[in-house]
């Protein structure tokens, strides 16, 4: 999230699309009855009446995979009724940049398309560059290969007429979705977008988002309070998981992972250090090498910086092609690993075409499998369709603490991070996921340190002192790393920090290794003023009062800014543009209300400062799969073609070519898609285990219109059987209203949804995950799959 | 940490339900229901934030004092400036994650073409999972790759999991994979 | 005077944090339950859950509606279900002036021969089958007597349950009315001067659920047990 959840109430119109946030964040909406009650329009756009329609002015239903229709219809709709915000848009994004001449779209395949690799050369999409090598820049707007007027020129396939006919939303609701948001393009108003899988989990899922992000920008809705790009995050931690990089693609702190090419820290900080030669350019990267050394050093102190960037293991690609999610059961399945972590997390039920992934369990010789209680990862040898006799793999089972039996922090979806304290101590024999981390590592250290082994430096060399006085993990000493300290005494301006002490910010940090942070973005969160994570003062300012920040509650990263991007809310004097909710202001000598986006007086500094040049994006040139969104089918699609292209689905669709699809099989007619309910939570692990969740929700569930019942003969409560190409399974029928078919292209199409909560292992009579369902394909940036649209038949069983 | 939680209603006079109806001999409980009050009143309060939804709803934890040394409540926490008190259905039935007796209270183990879970100890499991990592990352670790570039990584091991982990924890467990040279490392982030 | 709630069902989202915060406070054990094509469960009340959520959905000329309904115990100001109980044991059900909690005792074994039904207008006491003791929600009298909110208005997070001192429940129910008729023109509020815990209904009390509010005073409603024992209160009022 660029904003935080109680933001939400500034909202004048709140969207949310791709998202259930009544049912899959309830506290959320708190937040969304607020603005409602302050006069916000509500808007859900989802192929499901669900309990977030139930509540929303205006439910607008479309096919699931549709959404880049939907909402490039919208970009056309504010453009063509002159609905965006033109200072904003002219300053602060890059509408004004002139693109280069080789960049175009031909049949609905931008320029620069290699057919033998699937994806895209992205110089071909690169701006006019001046004598200084800046974009050429037209702020007229006149230039016809000027972003905007690409952006129109793209755009103007996606009528009103033709984004229903493809998206079985009627034209009558579009026209209400986009009124009610395109008004808060005025400069005093906002609109906010919640949306979360319901956008990522497609082979579209980045451009997705990009799309929103336009709408956001054309309308000046990012900075700004009740504004901004909000994913929703599904878990406790999946916002803090992957700050710490728990991802092959990033090291903590968002820095890009090491490549094999890039054999030196020199060429490493030359490949990853931005260059801005605008002077009002913050270009906030450049200072990528200070943070990169900072964390060589918080994990080698020792011998050198070059040395510990040694350490670091190197990848081939950052392609979502190479070490990402699908492709690593895709490899685990061939028999590429030995050795597997399934450290709190469920793969068996979590991940994409499950029969797959728990194939790919049987070929490993050995799995770590870390949990609170026995789940159909770690027992997949007794799962169904296993024979335990001929399944190889040995399988350690490591119990975990409870979140309240240990101390720490998480990071919410508002970047807020927040610290928890020990209630009771871990049951029985129980630990702490940080104590077994500890403890395997200290004994490979051992390990290394008496026999020798494979270049045991890195091991060996680790800054690794992490116990308490009483032998345990000690998450203070962690926090007080991720933070950093100064490793000798450094001076800094006319100030001098002694070694030992913390680091009090980021703007402090070295790149010659005399400081040390593991996470850059973290820096500020545990200085020698304390752990700022456990702060629990409500104390604030009338201004922050009225837009309820919280400064002094927990701490946001970064540096405790509560929204991001907040000098896009103020004009080039520092005046904010919806006085009523001010996010920051200049007072003539200071800026007041939260911690703005760096401290350079107003109009000295570009607002979107993590990009080179400073703008928002309307043309992003750095996605695997073209600088505009573009309207594609899902995978597996009900129809052989939509109105916008020739081109079906995403070219550079992250897949494994001899993974039969369907694309408009008879055999298997129905969209499907996946999602949870308020009662459990991702694969029902930490809630088919807890009696009151499970009495609420206990079995697995499809839910169907009505029509499709009675074409298939199914009543309400009826077991049903649901097949698709990789496997079946059983639900019960859940016959609603909330469910209707969409008319797509003249043809009815059907679609029908079920949760991915269950698994064999228990509750017994509970049905299994939806995941056995759903495809191995993905984005092509993030290689996230495909769950949210795919093709199955459904009969009564 | 300070909890400071507001007291909702105010009743003159009355400090326990057991006042307004002392004496009469009955009991207000006719189903398992406990009289939690007297329980809660004496138990440590710590403040967490609920295991689920990103949303970050924070909590009351109750423990016993005595005895068990169990948590005996969880409820909202009312200080807290986005839940104000209130929960979802999950949040709400936090106690029941771990006062749970389907929790696996000690380390198993599944030997190869075996179809049974074997307890063992802790140090044990450390062991054999340390010697594992140890032998396979011997066996597979790369110190070039075909180009001749430095890649110090292992191939044979990957890593899934996890945003249910800590923050510090999460960082520890980078450090480990990475230190180990595990470049196959992924998480619900990716899904 | 006493406490009241007021619960406001344009506001319900269903998130059943109360259905589940109720259970957790009392350690009320779950029900064992099956999916029977719905999302509401357990299918009804019963002994050891004294709140359920209850879903129904409609379709109208006003469009698709998905109606939530937070059933519970209504704390009758004059509970009919005491003076059933009376004739079989004064101690079974008590009355907490201080509150106006109703609350059921093990003396409620007594009771012979009585269906939930008849005791109640609302339909809402259960008996164990094993011990014949009745029980139902005791307005969490423990915690409203040190000051806190009953579990599940604590754990509400939009404002749908409210409780309070019974003047400003009732005046807080008659503002949101106004405000809820401009857009749902049939709402209405629930037999708030015979009860402690009033609804604001957005569609007519029925289509929620056949026993969210009394029948009596509906003149075509035939002389029931049932709309006896509501008769003893005002009837339902359509403000």
């Amino acid at each position: 999230m660029t904003n935080h959840w109680i933001d939400l109430k500034n909202a004048d119109c709140v969207l949310m699309m791709g998202a259930n946030p009544a049912e899959n964040h309830p506290i959320s909406f708190k937040w969304v009855m607020r603005a409602k009650d302050n006069g916000a329009t509500l808007i859900h756009v989802d192929p499901r009446f669900t309990r977030t329609s139930a509540k929303v002015d205006i439910y607008c239903p479309m096919r699931s995979g549709s959404d880049i229709a939907i909402l490039g219809g919208m970009i056309k709709y504010i453009l063509d009724k002159n609905l965006w915000f033109k200072e904003y848009v002219t300053n602060y994004t890059n509408a004004s940049f002139v693109v280069g001449k080789d960049f175009g779209l031909k049949d609905g395949v931008f320029a620069g398309f290699d057919p033998k690799t699937g994806s895209y050369d992205q110089k071909k999409w690169a701006f006019e560059l001046d004598a200084d090598g800046e974009p050429v820049k037209d702020p007229t707007l006149q230039n016809p290969r000027c972003v905007f007027n690409l952006l129109k020129a793209h755009y103007a396939r996606y009528d009103l007429k033709t984004v229903s006919s493809i998206s079985g939303a009627s034209e009558k609701d579009l026209v209400k979705v986009y009124d009610a948001y395109a008004a808060t393009g005025k400069p005093d108003k906002s609109g906010t977008i919640m949306y979360a899988m319901g956008w990522t989990q497609h082979t579209v899922g980045v451009q997705n988002i990009r799309a929103m992000s336009i709408i956001q920008l054309l309308l000046g809705n990012m900075g700004v309070a009740g504004g901004g790009v909000n994913a929703l995050r599904g878990e406790a931690n999946v916002q803090g998981s992957t700050d710490q990089a728990l991802l092959y693609h990033i090291i903590p702190g968002y820095l890009k992972a090491p490549l094999a090419s890039l054999t030196t820290l020199a060429d490493y900080n030359k490949a990853n250090t931005p260059v801005s030669k605008d002077p009002k350019s913050a270009n906030w990267w450049q200072n990528t090498p200070k943070y990169m050394a900072s964390l060589l050093k918080s994990m080698w102190r020792e011998p050198d910086l070059d040395t510990a960037y040694s350490y670091l293991p190197k990848l081939e690609t950052l392609s979502a092609k190479g070490y990402s999610w699908l492709v690593m059961f895709d490899k685990m399945l061939q028999g590429q690993f030995k050795g597997f972590f399934a450290w709190g997390q469920n793969p068996a039920c979590g991940g994409a075409n499950s029969n797959k992934t728990r194939e790919a369990l049987s070929k490993l010789d050995w799995m770590v499998n870390v949990n609170i209680f026995e789940n159909e990862t770690g027992s997949f040898w007794k799962g169904p369709g296993m024979t335990p006799a001929a399944v190889k793999t040995e399988v350690f089972f490591l119990p975990c603490a409870v979140s309240y039996e240990k101390e720490g922090s998480i990071s919410n979806s508002g970047r807020w991070m927040q610290w928890r304290y020990r209630g009771p101590k871990p049951l029985g024999d129980t630990k702490p996921d940080g104590d077994m981390i500890m403890l395997i590592m200290d004994k490979v250290r051992e390990m290394y340190a008496k026999e020798g082994g494979a270049f045991p430096d890195p091991i060996l060399n680790l800054y690794w002192d992490y116990e308490d006085d009483h032998g345990e993990f000690d998450p203070h000493r962690v926090a007080k790393v991720i933070n950093g300290c100064f490793l000798k005494d450094v001076t800094i301006g006319d100030k001098t920090y002694k070694a030992g002490s913390q680091v009090p910010s980021f703007a402090m940090l070295q790149a010659d290794g005399s400081t040390c942070s593991g996470n850059w973005i973290y820096c500020a969160s545990y200085t020698d003023d304390g752990n700022m994570a456990a702060r629990r003062s409500k104390e604030q300012t009338p201004m922050q009062a009225k837009i309820g920040l919280y400064p002094k509650w927990s701490w946001a990263w970064p540096v405790n800014r509560r929204i991001i991007y907040n000098r896009a809310s103020v004009n080039a004097e520092g005046k904010p543009y919806a006085p009523e909710k001010a996010v920051v202001e200049w007072d003539g000598a200071k800026w007041v209300g939260d911690v703005p986006d760096g401290g350079w007086k107003p109009g000295d500094k570009h607002p979107f400062i993590m990009r080179p040049q400073g703008h928002g994006q309307l043309y992003g040139p750095g996605t695997a799969d073209g600088p505009f969104p573009e309207y594609y089918e899902p995978l597996e699609c009900p129809v052989s073609k939509h109105p916008f292209s020739k081109q079906l689905h995403n070219p550079t669709a992250l897949q494994f070519s001899e993974e039969k699809k369907a694309v408009c099989d008879p055999r298997y007619p129905f969209v499907g898609t996946t999602y949870r309910v308020t009662e459990h939570w991702q694969t029902g692990l930490m809630t088919r285990y807890t009696p009151w969740l499970l009495e609420a929700e206990p079995q697995m569930f499809c839910e169907m219109s009505e029509e499709l019942a009675k074409m298939r003969g199914i009543k309400n409560g009826d077991k049903v059987t649901v097949e698709c190409q990789r496997g079946s399974l059983w639900a019960v029928a859940i016959v609603t209203k909330r469910l209707k078919p969409f008319k797509v292209d003249g043809q009815t199409v059907h679609l029908v949804g079920f949760p991915w909560h269950y698994g064999w292992i228990y509750p017994k009579n509970g049905g299994d995950s939806a995941n056995i369902l759903t495809p191995s394909v993905g984005d092509p940036n993030t290689g996230i799959p495909e769950t949210k649209a795919f093709m199955v038949n459904v009969k009564k069983a | 940490m300070k909890v400071c939680r507001r007291d909702f209603l105010k009743l003159a006079g009355v400090a326990t339900a057991g006042a307004a109806f002392g004496g009469l001999g009955i009991d207000l409980s006719p189903t398992a229901a406990q009289a939690q009050l007297l329980k809660t009143r004496w138990a440590k309060e710590t403040t967490t934030v609920c295991c689920y939804c990103s949303v970050g709803c924070g909590l009351i934890v109750h423990t016993a004092k005595d005895g068990s040394g169990r948590a005996i409540n969880i409820e909202g926490d009312p200080d807290h400036p986005i839940n104000e008190g209130s929960l979802c259905a999950k949040g709400a039935s936090l106690w029941q994650l771990a006062e749970n007796d389907k929790r696996v209270m000690t380390p198993l183990y599944r030997a190869p073409y075996t179809d049974k879970w074997e307890p063992i100890s802790w140090d044990y499991a450390i062991y054999s999972i340390a010697k594992r990592i140890k032998q396979t990352r011997d066996e597979s670790f790369q110190k070039t790759n075909a180009k001749g570039q430095v890649v110090n990584r292992t191939e044979a091991m990957a890593s899934v999991g996890s945003a249910a982990l800590d923050n510090e924890e999460c960082w520890l467990y980078q450090t480990f994979l990475r230190a180990l040279g595990l470049v196959y490392i992924e998480h619900q982030a990716r899904i | 005077m006493g406490k009241s709630f007021f619960i406001d069902l344009t506001r319900c989202t269903a998130c059943r944090g109360c259905q589940v915060a109720c259970k957790q406070w009392k350690k009320l054990p779950a029900t064992e339950t099956q999916n029977w094509g719905s999302h509401q469960n357990p299918v009804d009340l019963n002994f050891v859950t004294y709140k359920l959520v209850r879903f129904n959905e409609l379709e109208d000329k006003g469009g698709l509606q998905w109606l939530f309904f937070p059933d519970q115990c209504r704390h009758c100001v004059e509970p009919p279900c005491k003076m059933m109980a009376d004739s079989y044991d004064e101690r079974a059900v008590i009355k907490d002036e201080l509150t106006g909690a109703v609350i059921y005792t093990q003396f409620t074994k007594a009771i012979e021969g009585m269906t939930g039904e008849e005791l109640c207008p609302y339909n809402i006491p259960r008996m164990d089958e094993k011990s014949g003791v009745w029980s139902k929600c005791d307005m969490c009298y423990d915690r409203v007597h040190n000051g806190l909110m009953p579990a599940c208005v604590q754990s509400c997070p939009t404002g749908a349950m409210n409780f309070g001192d019974r003047e400003e429940m009732i005046e807080l129910a008659n503002k949101r009315l106004e405000e809820a008729k401009k857009r749902y023109p049939e709402a209405a509020l629930g037999n708030v001067d015979d009860v402690r815990v009033f609804f604001l209904f957005q569609k007519k009390p029925d289509l929620y659920h056949k026993w969210a509010v009394a029948e009596a005073g509906i003149p075509s409603a035939p002389l029931t047990r049932r709309s006896l024992l509501a008769g003893l209160g005002a009837p339902f009022r359509r403000a």
